[in-house]
This record gives structure tokens, sequence and C-alpha cells, in this order.
């Protein structure tokens, strides 16, 4: 027994110890567990899939109004609006993004994309950036190349037949060198092609024929050219010299870009050359085109020279079929029309863009981005930034113009798109918008006029203007109407679009009031007011401070529309239901809404019928 | 008061505590747990490089396993839709439940690499030889059924993680020309991993293969004392002094308990620090690049990476097949007991570099192969 060598004594150690060490990991575990919450409040949307448990620590009650008053916790949880992990209970768990959890809570920003998810409208009130995205969205074209929901195949670009009848060769490389310096408001995104790809698009375009132009006029007179120019209020839809509205291309430069044949013909036959021009058909006559062409090629010419004025006006037709195929492979046919390509979309869907997680998609190099509007808004910016060079190259063109904040909104509206993300009946449609323009004449006069590209109408149209058609008829003579069109003059001195002399003649101005009179009613207009006292009514003008915005007999100021003369313009009954019922302010319109007794209101229509 | 633990103590080990060699004797023989034991053991199976401990730290892990797991089971809900929420209500409102899970989790690639190990022991000491085949082709199923626990469990989180390295196994197992894709379609239930393959999982992980497992443990353990206890080497000098043999209460007994004690304080502080990962939900339309196998199949996915056929069938196969035959066709009984003896130096090299090349085909395939399986630079 003696000679058994006795356990060593670090045998011992290990046992004992290990089994104190167990007993403290045990105890340091029980105390961790104590943090746990004792009570889980959760909430179940069991539409969206969501289990919310961030009311273990926040109260509802405290959220900030108005939200909740359409949104209620009850049936839309918390993170179906503010993203982050639901079934967390801990801070950072449920804030911050991680290995185990891609979405942190939302900011302010990507909050908006979680309303576009349900809402559908292109405007969202309470969502600004979201609705500042789709209208980029729309305006910079990208339903061309991308299959986007609730966006068609964009029109606004200009139509390339007959090219070369309007541009120079050297101008269209340039153009597609970089469009920005030619035009401040271009809408046509920097493609990224070499020397040669340019050469070949070029002779691709030349290659289309396009309508004949008119026979060239006598020399204009360019001092002529220079009051048509004032007197039809070309600056409303275009640039001159950083002034000027942006609907229209700018024309700086127009002079030294546009063939003056071209431009003659075009400003005396607008439609026949470019169908799907947003420019109204002014129909000029052969002097008064010829004369703003003169004007043109005297004025808006660069000052110093510019490569594209002076260079060799060089096109290799050989090339022209290798063009037409860069043509469709860089989706240039979602865009414009051209011969006879068919348009079609040259990029991915992105109708399940939203879903995409960041961390799937391909990253920069430099400067990761970790939310999917990031991501969207840089490759939006610099399409480039995802290339792995020799391996992979974006065909998607650089959207200049844009600024961080644009792009950034532009991925918001992008990354709302999920495809069955929320169940149907949760979607919020956009209001039907149909303007209800009837076939024949009027409805030539309205397309030839293109009085929808600056005002609204049954929710479609431009926002140029700041009337609306609808109701119109109810707020406006008939007679005063006519002539308005024939010769418009400016109503409200606060606005800067002036709408142009576009030689309405009085037989098309008289249809045109017609149809505003008969059909374009506001139903909160009540016809047939009896009018009240003038007298009275001139009393209330003065006792109401009417004269803080209006003019009469040359006095008081220019906030809103003078008042010197409207009695031919506005009809009794609009402004009897304008003051007293409120009902008929259209938006834009900055008047207070209504309030007044009915007899007063009366009273003032009947002075302002004096007037 | 201490009488009373003194009884408690006393009546587990049947005879009272062994405090004489007569009573540890009796206490081996007759007390439940320890008669698994020889009553007596060679000094030179006390040696912590006998075996360094491999097989018993393999039993013990699975023994915390089954433990852990139960308690998982309480609260996992196998089907896609819950699956992967069990876990969220693991890692958030579940007592215990992260450190539970990270024990199971971490126990588990523990378990795969010690089973390994152990075979490895044995291989390199010549112990899968007479009289002690017919236990080497079980520790060999056992081995294979340790992989394949892993690798059902592996499935269950329902994370991204889980979804697309059991897609990938379960691709590897189609591959296998005849018998892959019935065999696929048996094991998932469906042609793609889903709803019938995750209860086929569930039931195969926490029911099927333990029950093996327990059963095989049970006969390699029998087979163990019934084959003569640890392989010795006949050439080992007799200890100069001291006894030839030493009672196994309490030398043997104390060394398995410091063992046990020391891995349970590894794992739990392993399990305290680090958190067992747990990707998003399993997304079928979301394949990560590269889609990676559980560690331990990676040396496979590499292999196939170069030939489908060759490096992910054959070669796993044969190696397989090999292990399974080899006590049966090397039947030198020389140089056993020793990690490095001359008779078997070249046995071993074999051995050795075979091993070594699964290892470094599984470090490609783990740390070196990033989107689209190319080869990339530390670290993935």
């Amino acid at each position: 027994m003696n000679d058994e060598p006795a356990l060593p004594r670090w045998l011992h150690v290990v046992v004992l110890g290990s089994f104190f060490l167990t007993a403290a990991l045990v105890g340091v575990l029980l105390v961790q567990d104590a943090a746990r919450p004792a009570q889980v409040e959760q909430r179940i949307v069991a539409d969206l899939e969501v289990v919310d448990r961030c009311e273990t620590c926040h109260d509802a009650a405290d959220h900030p109004a108005p939200w909740l008053d359409d949104h209620p916790v009850e049936r839309f949880g918390c993170t179906t609006c503010h993203g982050g992990q639901g079934l967390a209970v801990t801070k950072a768990a449920a804030h911050e993004a991680g290995p185990d959890w891609e979405h942190p809570l939302y900011d302010a920003a990507e909050r908006e994309a979680a309303c576009g998810s349900c809402h559908e409208a292109a405007t969202v009130s309470g969502a600004p950036r979201l609705s500042h995205g789709r209208a980029l969205l729309a305006e910079r074209g990208c339903a061309g190349c991308h299959t986007i929901p609730g966006f068609d195949l964009p029109e606004t670009a200009p139509q390339l037949d007959g090219l070369r009848d309007k541009v120079s060769a050297a101008w269209v490389r340039a153009w597609l060198t970089d469009p920005a310096p030619l035009n401040p408001v271009h809408k046509m995104p920097r493609f990224a092609l070499t020397d040669a790809e340019r050469d070949a698009l070029v002779a691709f375009l030349f290659s289309l024929d396009g309508p004949a132009l008119e026979p060239a006029p006598a020399a204009g007179d360019s001092d002529r050219g220079r009051l048509a120019v004032a007197q039809r209020r070309c600056t409303t839809c275009h640039r001159v010299d950083d002034r000027g509205g942006d609907v229209g291309p700018d024309l700086t430069l127009a002079g030294a870009k546009l063939h003056p044949a071209w431009l003659g013909s075009f400003l005396q036959d607008t439609h026949r050359l470019r169908p799907t021009t947003r420019m109204p058909g002014f129909k000029l006559s052969a002097e008064e085109a010829a004369d703003i062409v003169a004007y043109a090629g005297e004025q808006w010419v660069p000052d110093a020279d510019t490569p594209w004025a002076t260079a060799a006006d060089t096109v290799d037709p050989g090339l022209a079929a290798a063009g037409r195929a860069l043509f469709v492979d860089r989706g240039c046919a979602g865009c414009h029309r051209a011969g006879d390509v068919p348009r079609t979309r040259a990029a991915m869907a992105l109708d399940d863009l939203g879903r995409r997680h960041v961390s799937d998609l391909p990253q920069a190099g430099a400067a990761p981005t970790h939310d999917l509007p990031s991501w969207i808004a840089t490759k939006v910016l610099v399409p480039a930034a995802f290339d792995v060079p020799g391996v992979a190259a974006a065909k998607m063109p650089a959207f200049t113009g844009l600024s961080a904040d644009d792009a950034f909104d532009l991925g918001i509206a992008l990354a709302a798109l999920r495809k069955d993300g929320v169940p149907g009946d949760w979607k919020v449609a956009a209001p039907a918008a149909t303007a209800n323009v009837p076939a024949g004449e009027v409805g030539a006069l309205v397309d030839r006029f293109r009085c929808l590209v600056c005002h609204q109408l049954g929710g479609r149209g431009g926002e140029v203007a700041g009337v609306a058609l609808d109701g119109e008829g109810s707020r406006v003579r008939r007679d005063w109407l006519v002539g308005f069109l024939q010769a418009p003059v400016t109503i409200r001195m606060d606005q800067s679009a002036r709408m142009p002399v576009m030689g309405i003649s009085p037989a098309e101005a008289t249809a045109l009031a017609e149809w505003i009179g008969s059909s374009l009613a506001d139903p909160a207009v009540e016809e047939g007011a009896t009018l009240g006292d003038p007298a009275a009514g001139a009393l209330a003008y003065a006792a109401r401070g009417c004269a803080t915005c209006h003019v009469v007999h040359g006095e008081g100021t220019m906030k809103g529309p003078t008042l010197d003369g409207a009695g031919a313009r506005l009809d009794p009954d609009y402004v009897v239901a304008l003051l007293a019922k409120g009902g008929a302010v259209v938006p834009g319109n900055r008047h207070p809404e209504g309030g007044l007794p009915e007899a007063e209101a009366r009273d003032l229509a009947a002075w302002i019928e004096s007037l | 008061m201490r009488d009373f633990f003194r009884r408690i103590r006393d009546s587990v080990f049947r005879v009272g505590w062994p405090e004489d060699e007569r009573r540890a004797l009796m206490a081996m023989r007759s007390s439940f747990l320890l008669h698994i034991h020889a009553a007596k053991v060679r000094p030179a199976s006390l040696r912590a490089t006998a075996t360094w401990g491999l097989g018993l730290l393999s039993l013990f892990l699975f023994g915390s396993l089954v433990i852990t797991g139960v308690y998982l089971m309480f609260y996992y809900v196998p089907h896609p839709d819950a699956a992967w929420r069990s876990m969220k209500d693991l890692a958030f409102v579940v007592p215990f439940g992260v450190v539970t899970r990270n024990l199971h989790r971490w126990g588990a690639h523990a378990m795969v690499a010690l089973v390994l190990l152990h075979m490895g022991r044995v291989f390199l000491t010549g112990g899968y030889k007479a009289p002690r085949e017919a236990n080497w082709v079980a520790g060999v199923l056992l081995a294979i059924l340790t992989l394949g626990l892993s690798f059902t469990g592996y499935l269950l989180p329902w994370d991204q993680l889980a979804y697309w390295a059991v897609t990938v196994g379960s691709k590897m197992v189609a591959s296998v020309p005849g018998l892959g894709p019935p065999a696929a379609l048996l094991l998932l239930g469906d042609h793609t991993v889903g709803e019938a393959a995750l209860l086929r999982f569930y039931v195969l992980h926490c029911v099927v293969l333990p029950l093996a497992v327990a059963g095989l443990v049970a006969f390699h353990l029998y087979r163990v004392r019934k084959d003569g206890g640890l392989v010795t080497s006949e050439h080992a000098p007799a200890p100069a002094e001291g006894p030839r043999l030493l009672p196994a209460w309490p030398h043997l007994i104390y060394r398995e308990l410091a063992l046990l004690g020391g891995l349970v304080v590894a794992l739990l502080l392993l399990s305290m620090v680090v958190d067992a990962p747990l990707e998003p939900q399993a997304d079928p339309t979301r394949t990560p690049n590269p889609a990676k196998a559980p560690w331990y199949f990676l040396g496979i996915q590499e292999l196939a990476h170069y030939s489908a056929f060759w490096g992910g069938v054959f070669i796993p196969a044969a190696t397989i097949g090999v292990l399974l035959v080899l006590p049966y066709v090397d039947r030198h009984d020389q140089g056993l007991g020793r990690y490095w003896p001359k008779e078997r130096r070249t046995a071993n090299s074999v051995f050795l570099l075979i091993a070594a090349f699964f290892v470094t085909e599984t470090v490609i395939g783990t740390f070196f192969r990033g989107p689209a399986w190319a080869l990339m630079w530390w670290p993935g």
C-alpha cells in the first residue's frame, strides 16, 4: 500500500478549482439574467409579419403627433415605419445594425422610403424627400431604362430623326461627352463613351432622315427678332444667361448650336418637325421666324471659341450599323425615338429594389455605403464607383446636375419599391388623375398650345402656371377669357412665369373659352348670386384691409392680382363664393379662406364688378 | 448535518467513500458509474500524452450537448415561419437562452474537432488493430454520426448561414452519381431545403442520431474494456519503481473529473464571451456569394471545386471506405501504443499526409475562398 504514489496535488487543485470557477460563472450568468426585462410588451401585426417589442421600453403615448392618428400603433406596429429590430429588447440590438441584423433604425429621411412602400401617389404629404425623389424619377427618365411601377417610358426626350438638319456632328459629340456645359437644365445623363463610340452614334443618328424643312426665308432682322423673343415670352420656358424657366432647353448658345434653317422651320411648324416636343405650336410667320433666327445668330452665340462650334464636322457613314447597336445597348431608345429603333428598356427592373440588402450589392472600395438610399445615390452620381476593373463596368450613365440630396431622394423613392412588400389592401393608391379634354377641335387646340405642359387639369399637367384649369370656367368671364387667350396679360405680379403669347386666333380663343366656360366649372361656385350694394362693398374693402395685397385705382400692393378692371375679368358668383364660403380657393391661391358674411361678400362682388 | 451529506455520498458509491484500496476496488466494481472502468490501470495509461483525453472529452461534450439541446428544444419550433424567430426569442427573452445556445453551438464544433482528433490519435498509436477492429469501425461510424448531428443541427436556426450551408451540403450529396439524387430527396423530403427538410433535420438531430450515438457509444465503451483498455506498447519499460498497476480510484477518476471540470469552465467562458452567429432569416431568393458548407465539409467543397466527381465524391467516399476496412487489411502488429514507432513510420506518414491534405483544403475553403469561389487573400 505504501508504495502507491499519492495523487498529485495539482489534480485536487484542478478538480476543486474548476468546481468553484463553474459556480462563479453560473453566478455571473444569474446576475446578467437579472437585467432581462421582467415583462415584454409585444405587438403583432400579422399582415406584415411584424412582431415589435419596442413598447417594452417605449411608450406609444409619447409618440409625436399627429402621425399615430392615421397610423395607430395597434395596426402598424413600430418597425413598419421606424425600422430596427422589433424582436430585440436591448437598445443596441433593437436600434443598431450588426452581423445579426442588417436594418438599423431609419433616420427621418429613410423613414420616407417606408412611407412609400404603402403610399403610391407621386406626392405624399409629410414625405417631402420621397415626393421629390419620385418627381426626379419622372424628370430624369429613369423609367427609360428601368422598369419602375407607376412610370411609363418617358416621352420628354427629343426625337432624333433628322438630327443632322438641326445640329452639327461636333455639337453632338460634345453633348455626348458631357451635356452639362451645353445646357445647364439638361435632363440627359452623361454616358461613359469612347471617341470611337461617339463617332458611331453620330454616324447612326445622322443617317436618320427627318421631316423636310421649310424653304429658307429671306434674311431676318435681329432687332425685330429681339422684340419677338420678348413679346412671345420665350423665357417663361427657356433660360438665357441664367435667367428664365427650365421647361425647355437653355438658349444661351442656341444660335451657334442650331442650324438656322432648322430653327426657322421649327418656329414655323414646330409639331411637324417634333411631334412630341413640349413646346407649343406657335406657327410663326416665315418673317418672324427669320427675325428670331437672325437674333439668335447674333446674340445666342459663345463669346469665345468653343471646340464644338469650330471643330470639323466629319461623319463616317460606315459606322452607322455599329452606332445603332450601341444606341440600343446603351438604352438610348428608352427615352428617344429614333428611326425604327424599338423603344425598349436596357437595364434591370427596379420593382423590388427596396428589398435588396446593401451587403449583397457591390461595394465601392473606398467608401462603403450602409443604407440603401445612400448606395443608390452613389450609383446614380458615380455609376463607375462599383466597377471592378477588367470584370464589370457599369453601362449606367452618370446623372449630372443632381446634388447629393437630390440623389439621396431618388434613393428614397427607389428604396420604397418592394414587390409584395405590403399586402395589396395596405396600399394607398395615387388619386386617379385624368385630364378630361374633349377630342375634336378643342382637343387639337389644347394639344397644339400644349396647355397641360404648364397648367394642371384633373390632377395632371405641369405646375409652371399658378392657375389650374379646373374650375376656371366659374372664375372668369367668358368674354374676358377670349381676349386673354389672344393677348395674355399678367394678372399675378408675384409669379415669375408669364403665359407665352402663342398667337391664338379669335376663333381658336372663342372655342377654348367656350370649352373652359361650359366644361370646367367649379362645383363650389353657386351661380346666380344677387349682387349687393357697391358703396357698401367699397367700405368693406377698406375695412377688411384688402389693399394689403390688392391694388384698386392704382393704390395698394401687388401681392395679389390688381383689381382694377377685375369687373370685366371675374365672375361675381366666384367672388361671392371665394369671400363667403372659401371652398372656391384653388391650390396656389393665397387668398384667405372665405369667412365673410354672405351679404358683405355680395356687396364686395358688386363693387368689384364696377371696377 | 455533515453526517447527513456523508450518508448521501456513501450511498452513491454503494460501499462507502473509497478511502482505502480495498474499498476503491469494490467501488470500481459495484458502482454503476465507475464499473465501466477497470479497477486498476497502468500508470502509462494515466499520462496525458497517452490519449490527450480526446475520447472522454468527446463523450463529455456529447453529454453537455444533450443537456443544452433539451433546454433549447423547450423553445424551438421546427417550422420555417417560426424557427428563426425562436432563435431571436432565445437571444432576447428566454432565461439563459443566449448562453445555452452558445454552449450548444461551440460544444458541437468542439465535438466534431475532438472526435476527428481522437480518431487520429487512435490511428497513430495503432489502436485499430486486432482485437480492436470492430471498435475502430464503431468509432468511424461514430465520427460519421457526429458529422451528421452537427450538419443536421446546422440547419435548425433557419438563418442565411444555416440555409445556404445545408443547401450546399445537400447539393454535394445530390451530386453523387446514382445514389446521390434519391439520397438527397430522402434527406430533404423535397428538391430544395424547405419545410420538409427542416422537420426531417430536426427529428434526425434530436431523436434519431442522438439515440444512435448513445447506443454506439455504449458499444464503443464496452469494447474498450473488453478489448483490453488502452492500446499499450509492449516495449514500454516496466516502471523501475512503484507498482505496475494503480487503482482507478482516485488516480484515473480524479483525472477524468479534472478533464470534465476544465472542459466545463472553458466552454462556459467561451460561451459567455463569444456569441453564436445568427444571420438574417433564411431567404431562398438571396444567395450569398460564396455559399459555404459547414467548416468540416469545406475541405470536400474545396475538392469538389476542382472536380465534382473526383473531389466531391470519390475522395471522401474512398477515405471512409479505407478507414472502415483498414483494420482488416493492415495486420502488422508491431509498434503499437506509440506515436512514431519505427515499424509504423510508413503508415503514419501516409496518414499524416492525408490528414494534412484535408486540413489544408479545409483551411483554403474556409479562409481563402471569396465570391464565386475565387481565391482571395486573408482575411475572408
